[in-house]
């Protein structure tokens, strides 16, 4: 089932000016359940079709399909809900908030969507003990290591039950332990609860552990490699 | 969720938030401090003239008051005074007998006018026998005793006993002297007034008032006004009604002095002038501080819109922020300012050194605050509008981010 479909997805900064071409024409579809990285140079354009993709950003031109729903279409606060309910966000620098507890911070966006209380603790519960955190429920964030705050904000991320979960260099603050503790968990995830996970990344130990591999080479894809 | 978020929010910088809410509180405890201030002085200067120069109502013969000619006096006085006396709303009451003339001694003359008074009445309607500072009141024991104030008796070098000619204008309209000797020196605080009037007994201003004509009435029944003290000010036109008819022109303090109706009315305003401009100040205070709150967490406002939090959430959330600083610092405020009112109510603010200048606009030196019930309710609103107002520039700043942009500020 595709979960992400992009059709001649371009992004120009200062079209009016001297335009730049962050993405020109990408073509992408990411199915249920993929392990996807995308890679490629500072300034290819990861991070911008990252944005597009999560509905954070709106493309110059093209199509971005995501669930069945062309998200260009949808208008600001439509596309906050959305958001809400179909993509999962972690972000490279944690991004946590930071007066709520671990728990809270997880149980944040099932607040916004009026999810009853009962399955919003159970929720927590589960996530939390599968990131490994289910002794730090009460911490904030200034009282946790940096791999852990990220280990939480993989835990929001899945917390609301999207369909597919954007990381934009989510192992770029993080040390070696953390990075494969972190990774561990994800990959974990995307097998036992096919979740689908879409990365951008420099970082090889990412790139080793990806089942596909999407190369963007001055706002194009270079080289779409899988290893199933 | 949200409000539990804004009240962390309010916290981060637990330093910023204090002082800004002692701002707020200061400013709540300036307003009520002000207000208690003016309006103990206005109370001060009404009260100063209803003790002392016009009660809460008078009865006049009707042209009295357009030119105070002595021929004007009311019509069986004493009749008209037992009945008023009965009537549930009155304190004191009692009849005057008034006339302008001259004052003089061996050192100077002057203008005033005097009060031709029963001490017993005059002493329940306006305690001038408590304001007694040198010999006695009034006591009867001779003819033409003359009670005269402290800063007349320095203008005219006169004490006790000194001997005094007042030349007054007879109901006949012959001038008329006569001699009288100074049995008491008063002084009531209010300059202006006592330096315009001294006070003889009424059976003697009206013997002399009578002394070259043939008078019809018995000479005890001449008044020229029905002064009369209430239980409660509030009652004055009510009473005003029921003593309609009552053998001359009935009138209020506030119609015979329009100044003292003025300054009523300026009670109202006072505190919402004082809460207005004090309110203004602070609001660019709050919008500074919220803004900053605002401007250093763009990457977290852009976040939570990000992971899906609406903007009207966001907005709901800094207004939120705003309202429970004015939340907490109004009661903080409002506590402070009771007490001091409290205190400053019930021993009174000491302004002897200033005692001259007060008493020359009919001040007490001693200003004891007061500030009306409507108050407390007017600073939680104009503290929680202001924050509500000062709000609304960060908080629209905070949804107009694009997540994009925010979440990218580093």
């Amino acid at each position: 089932m595709d979960v992400i479909k992009t059709k001649g997805v371009t992004k120009i900064y200062n079209p009016d000016k001297i335009p730049v071409y962050a993405l020109n024409g990408v073509d992408l579809l990411i199915e249920e359940g993929e392990f996807t990285a995308i890679v490629g140079p500072s300034g290819s354009g990861k991070t911008t079709l990252l944005n597009i993709i999560g509905g954070l950003d709106r493309p110059s031109g093209g199509a971005v399909m995501v669930h069945g729903q062309n998200i260009a279409e949808l208008s600001d606060n439509q596309l906050i809900d959305f958001r809400k309910d179909y993509i999962g966000f972690v972000f490279q620098a944690y991004n946590l908030i930071p007066v709520l507890t671990a728990q809270e911070n997880v149980e944040f966006v099932m607040l916004l969507q009026k999810r009853s209380k009962t399955e919003r603790q159970q929720r927590v519960a589960e996530l939390m003990d599968a990131v490994g955190l289910s002794d730090k429920m009460d911490r904030r964030p200034s009282e946790l290591s940096g791999g852990q705050q990220q280990r939480v904000a993989v835990a929001r991320a899945l917390a609301p039950k999207p369909t597919f979960i954007l990381a934009d260099e989510p192992t770029a603050n993080l040390d070696s332990k953390s990075t494969e503790n972190l990774l561990d968990i994800m990959t974990r995830l995307n097998k036992e609860e096919n979740m689908t996970f879409v990365f951008s990344t420099h970082d090889q130990r990412v790139i080793d552990r990806a089942r596909r591999v999407v190369t963007l080479v001055d706002g194009e894809i270079s080289k779409d490699e899988r290893r199933d | 969720m949200v409000p539990i978020l804004a009240w962390r929010n309010l916290w981060r910088n637990p330093t910023r938030t204090l002082v800004l809410i002692g701002a707020i509180a200061l400013g709540v405890w300036a307003a009520l401090f002000m207000t208690g201030f003016a309006t103990g002085m206005i109370k001060s200067y009404i009260n100063n003239a209803i003790d002392q120069v016009t009660s809460h109502v008078q009865i006049h013969h009707p042209k009295y008051a357009l030119d105070q000619d002595v021929r004007f006096t009311l019509d069986q006085p004493e009749k008209y005074l037992a009945r008023i006396q009965e009537n549930e709303a009155v304190k004191a009451a009692a009849v005057r007998t008034l006339a302008n003339g001259m004052i003089s001694s061996a050192k100077g003359a002057r203008g005033i006018k005097v009060k031709g008074i029963d001490p017993a009445d005059e002493a329940a309607l306006t305690g001038l026998d408590q304001r007694i500072v040198e010999g006695t009141f009034l006591e009867g024991k001779r003819k033409n005793e003359i009670l005269i104030s402290r800063s007349m008796a320095e203008k005219l070098r006169a004490k006790i006993r000194t001997k005094l000619v007042l030349n007054l204008q007879d109901l006949q309209g012959e001038i008329t002297p006569a001699a009288f000797r100074v049995v008491g020196i008063f002084h009531t605080g209010n300059k202006p007034f006592d330096e315009a009037h001294v006070f003889v007994s009424r059976k003697d201003l009206n013997l002399l008032l009578t002394h070259t004509g043939e008078v019809t009435a018995g000479v005890d029944e001449i008044g020229h006004e029905i002064a009369i003290l209430l239980q409660d000010a509030s009652q004055a036109d009510q009473v005003k009604a029921d003593l309609q008819g009552a053998g001359g022109k009935v009138e209020t303090y506030r119609e015979i002095s329009p100044d003292l109706e003025l300054y009523e009315s300026q009670m109202s305003f006072v505190s919402i002038i004082y809460l207005s401009i004090i309110m203004l100040a602070l609001t660019f205070g709050i919008v500074n501080t919220m803004l900053m709150a605002v401007l250093e967490r763009i990457r977290e406002l852009g976040m939570l819109m990000g992971i899906g939090m609406n903007k009207a959430k966001v907005f709901f959330m800094i207004m939120l922020e705003a309202i429970f600083l004015g939340l907490v610092a109004a009661p903080a405020g409002l506590l402070l300012g009771i007490s001091t009112i409290y205190f400053l109510g019930k021993y009174g603010l000491d302004l002897s050194m200033y005692s001259d200048s007060l008493e020359m606009y009919g001040m007490s030196s001693i200003v004891y605050f007061d500030v009306p019930m409507k108050v407390y309710w007017q600073i939680p609103v104009f503290v929680g509008g202001t924050a509500i107002l000062a709000a609304l520039y960060p908080a629209y700043k905070a949804i107009s981010l694009r997540p994009v942009e925010a979440i990218r500020k580093l």
